[in-house]
């Protein structure tokens, strides 16, 4: 059975073979960056750092 | 031309010592250009960790990129936060470079995210000569390139050592991997042996 990391050597190994996977990867990291973004949507305006700031505080990036 | 060099220039090339990834830019690249072009007027830097992983084609998310800067005086902060501000980032810290240079004297992490967006933010990583690890890669760094976006990131040995002997959790683990198997070409054993020793001899 494969695990995360046989799985990462393998991801390369098609990368190799095929560049155009490329495109798949930025679709993926496109996709997240989006999703975070409408995740804060709600907290925009004109409170929006002092907003954000209560949340980073909550999860503990400040 | 055999195939294992016909593989070799399908994903990347060397020119002139500057690694060329053989991909289109992303958003999160044009994110991390945006932001290296205020800071390049104002200090050096060298971008470490999981984006060298993305940047060379790992598929995973991430919400912060790590960018190494050497410490600067509060007078050259102020300048460089005034721009960030003005071009278009807000610092989790703080509003005024008054308020958050107090992080950097300590060397301690600050970030910055686009105006109105909270992620992805760039983690802010002030460094000086006695956080040695990070200061010989900051000062042995490797040119990479994606189309016209050039960037400084470590050696890749020493960025696969890092990832394996000082963070070595799951996805640094992984970002290792990826970074050997898609360097395998080019990556170096007594480069390894030579980061090695430097890497387990020094504090963080």
């Amino acid at each position: 059975m494969m695990n995360n990391l046989d799985y990462v050597e393998l991801y390369v190994k098609k990368l190799k073979e095929n560049p155009l996977i490329f495109n798949q990867q930025k679709r993926l990291i496109e996709a997240q960056m989006k999703g975070s973004s409408s995740l804060f949507k709600a907290i925009k305006g004109d409170d929006f750092k002092k907003n954000a700031r209560v949340y980073l505080k909550k999860i503990g990036l400040i | 031309m055999n195939e294992k060099v016909a593989k070799l220039k399908n994903i990347y090339t060397i020119e002139d010592s500057t690694i060329i990834i053989k991909r289109e830019l992303t958003e999160l690249d044009i994110f991390v250009k945006d932001f290296l072009q205020v800071l390049k007027n104002h200090a050096d830097y060298l971008i470490c960790s999981g984006y060298v992983s993305i940047a060379s084609g790992r598929t995973r998310g991430t919400e912060d990129v790590d960018i190494l800067v050497q410490a600067l005086d509060e007078k050259a902060f102020e300048k460089l936060f005034d721009d960030f501000c003005q071009n278009g980032f807000w610092c989790y810290q703080g509003d005024t470079a008054k308020e958050v240079y107090q992080y950097i004297k300590d060397l301690v992490s600050i970030r910055f995210a686009r105006i109105d967006e909270i992620f992805p933010n760039i983690e802010f990583i002030p460094i000086n000569q006695n956080k040695r690890i990070k200061f010989f890669e900051f000062n042995n760094p490797q040119k990479m390139r994606v189309k016209d976006f050039e960037f400084k990131v470590p050696p890749i040995e020493f960025e696969i050592l890092y990832k394996e002997i000082i963070l070595g959790s799951d996805k640094d683990l992984a970002d290792a991997r990826h970074l050997r198997a898609i360097f395998s070409d080019l990556i170096k054993k007594e480069k390894f042996k030579k980061f090695r020793d430097i890497i387990q001899n020094n504090d963080e």
